[in-house]
């Protein structure tokens, strides 16, 4: 008996389409740090709200400790702010042509290092005036709250710098521009809101 | 041990335990400065957490709905 072999010919079927992921991955871990972060410098501005409701005759700051450099600091608040303007045109141009976002990558980095040298320069001169982290309540929440920023916001330019170096090897991904980005515009975000508490 | 009687367990130990909390006499005073601070810092402490996890949620959401909109829009017609 002789057997026929019987041939189909297959459509080949469509490939799954692949849902797009929300976010990418780092981003939504660098969020997750960044929550974790927010939480850490709202209980650093509530404990220094109460300590300066405690102060007889709203007299802040006490009585015989420095004054801080309002004006200067107004012009490092102003470079900061900058900065992340000047990042977000970097991850516009980077989505349109990566190497287009070279120069204002740089032009923010080069703003944060700024800012940053300005605050040391501002924390030099304020210990020589005297207000040290023991010197009252005053100069212990200045400098921890100030430090605890500037700590973060040289973390965010070594993240910079990496993304730089990176972009410059053409190696840089849109997802770690993004995330090397929220960690920036946080501290940036941030800032303000500190200078307003802790130096008006 | 069911898992009924966990969850029992556990509240009543929520319910039961805990004593009354009081500020500290360090960090409390009687001035109205003070307690509108206490009272303003323990809402901004509150709702800063709740209010980051529903803007978290909030976002998700209308992300989802947008990828949804371009899948159906993108996938093709059953004719």
């Amino acid at each position: 008996m002789a057997v026929e072999s019987v041939t189909f010919a297959l459509e080949p079927r469509p490939e799954p389409m692949r849902r797009p992921e929300l976010m990418a991955d780092g981003v939504m871990g660098m969020l997750i740090f960044v929550f974790t972060e927010i939480m850490m410098f709202a209980g650093l501005i509530s404990a220094h709200a109460i300590v300066r409701s405690q102060v007889a005759g709203e007299m802040w700051p006490p009585y015989g400790q420095p004054r801080l450099p309002v004006q200067e600091t107004a012009v490092n608040t102003a470079a900061l702010l900058v900065s992340g303007i000047v990042l977000v045109f970097a991850q516009l141009a980077f989505r349109k042509e990566p190497s287009r976002a070279r120069l204002p990558m740089l032009l923010a980095l080069l703003l944060g290092l700024f800012f940053v040298g300005a605050q040391g320069t501002e924390w030099v001169a304020l210990l020589g005036e005297g207000l040290t982290i023991q010197s009252s309540t005053y100069g212990g929440f200045f400098y921890l709250i100030v430090g605890a920023h500037g700590v973060h916001a040289i973390a965010a330019i070594l993240a910079l710098g990496w993304a730089c170096y990176e972009l410059h090897k053409r190696r840089l991904t849109s997802s770690q521009i993004a995330t090397v980005s929220v960690f920036w515009y946080f501290v940036v975000l941030l800032w303000p809101i500190l200078y307003l508490n802790v130096y008006l | 041990m069911k898992p009924a009687w966990i969850s029992v367990l556990v509240l009543a130990l929520l319910v039961f335990l805990p004593d009354v909390a009081h500020a500290c006499a360090v960090c409390f005073d009687a001035r109205d400065e003070n307690r509108q601070a206490f009272v303003a810092t323990t809402v901004f402490l509150s709702l800063l957490p709740l209010g980051m996890v529903a803007g978290a949620g909030l976002w998700v959401r209308r992300r989802s709905r947008e990828i949804d909109e371009k899948i159906d829009s993108e996938a093709p017609s059953d004719r």
